[in-house]
């Protein structure tokens, strides 16, 4: 182990900053379905020979023209991440009515901290936030379909916060600063 | 016994792709912990993920070493991490994949969730090149040599990225740190 290993793994403090980082993070076996999916619709391979037989090659039937076609894939791949999320090949809107458990955190002190937005009216009593620790951590789920909502903390009744964890994004219909958070399609 | 990478390559090549299924489990994970930290959000993440996988399995025939296909394919992923990282990312919070419910959350729980937020932070104010460093080295397990492999920089700069990365995490830390 090197001198910066041992300073880096050295300190209990620090160690356990790698411990969270070295946990497995699965995004879930819906990206699996929606690869093979995209894979079913166009198994296109970037490529322009194709298998002639056992360890053999041929060239590719399309000739100069398949050769085209396996060069722009790589373009297509590229352009293709930039179609929004819920046109592309193989994913699929969830049924009517489907939602996602969302978590909203907040680490502020505070007596009394709300939740509003987009999703409930901007009610300052329809979500109130449970405090989760004496670390002044305050939390709130709540079940939200895909789509695009603005939201915001209440501090105290008072003070509005944006969400720290988000750059601040939008100014509300009342001119105050909100958050964008987006739940997506195919993951639920 | 499970079958191995190479075989499931070798059948993923000639169009099986219950064999290409088979590798995306093996490896989701993986790549999808990178992804997170690289990106800093799961919509990213899963997008690069799932861009990964597609260009492996078109690119199947490149993989000149099948039973080092994970090897393979994480540095397509760390590929496109770094073209993600030059576009406009949207923003989404970590959102759990669990049963909508309106059950209050454990207070341990939230602490963690605060925790995670306050790590992915100090890792996004991290210059690109000592994250990806950092990542690579103390998350993955990678020696500098297989870093040297996967990214073409040199063993010193990549030993000074993760140097810095390693004393800035610290410092924007020190405050956080809890229990």
């Amino acid at each position: 182990m090197s001198d910066e290993d041992r300073h880096a793994e050295g300190d209990a403090r620090f160690a356990r900053v790698l411990n969270e980082l070295r946990r497995p993070i699965d995004l879930g076996p819906e990206i699996d379905a929606r690869v093979l999916r995209a894979l079913r619709e166009d198994p296109r391979p970037a490529r322009a020979m194709i298998a002639g037989g056992p360890g053999k090659w041929r060239r590719s039937p399309w000739g100069v023209a398949g050769i085209a076609a396996a060069l722009a894939a790589g373009i297509a791949a590229a352009v293709w991440i930039g179609i929004p999320r819920a046109r592309r090949a193989g994913e699929q809107r969830p049924a009517a009515g489907a939602t996602r458990a969302v978590e909203f955190v907040l680490r502020v002190p505070a007596s009394r901290v709300s939740l509003v937005g987009d999703f409930n009216n901007w009610d300052p009593e329809a979500s109130p936030m449970v405090r989760a620790s004496d670390r002044g951590v305050w939390a709130v789920r709540i079940p939200l379909a895909p789509g695009r909502y603005r939201y915001t903390f209440l501090i105290d009744g008072a003070r509005w916060v944006p969400d720290p964890s988000e750059p601040p994004a939008v100014e509300n219909d009342f001119g105050t600063p909100t958050s964008v958070i987006t739940v997506s399609y195919g993951s639920t | 016994m499970s079958e191995s990478d190479a075989d499931l390559v070798l059948r993923a090549r000639g169009g099986d792709l219950s064999a290409y299924a088979a590798l995306m489990a093996r490896y989701r994970v993986g790549l999808g912990r990178h992804a997170v930290y690289m990106l800093g959000h799961r919509l990213d993440a899963e997008e690069v993920v799932q861009d990964a996988f597609i260009r492996a399995y078109r690119s199947l025939d490149r993989c000149e070493q099948p039973h080092r296909f994970g090897a393979w394919l994480f540095q397509i992923l760390v590929n496109r991490c770094r073209t993600m990282r030059g576009r406009t990312r949207r923003r989404e919070r970590l959102v759990t994949n669990e049963p909508a419910a309106e059950a209050p959350q454990s207070h341990d729980a939230a602490e963690s969730i605060a925790w995670r937020d306050e790590l992915a932070r100090a890792l996004g104010r991290l210059p690109a090149d000592q994250r990806e460093a950092f990542l690579l080295h103390h998350v993955e397990g990678m020696s500098y040599e297989e870093m040297r492999a996967l990214t073409g920089a040199r063993e010193s700069a990549l030993r000074m990225r993760v140097k810095r990365a390693a004393d800035r995490l610290r410092a924007m830390l020190r405050d956080v740190y809890v229990g």
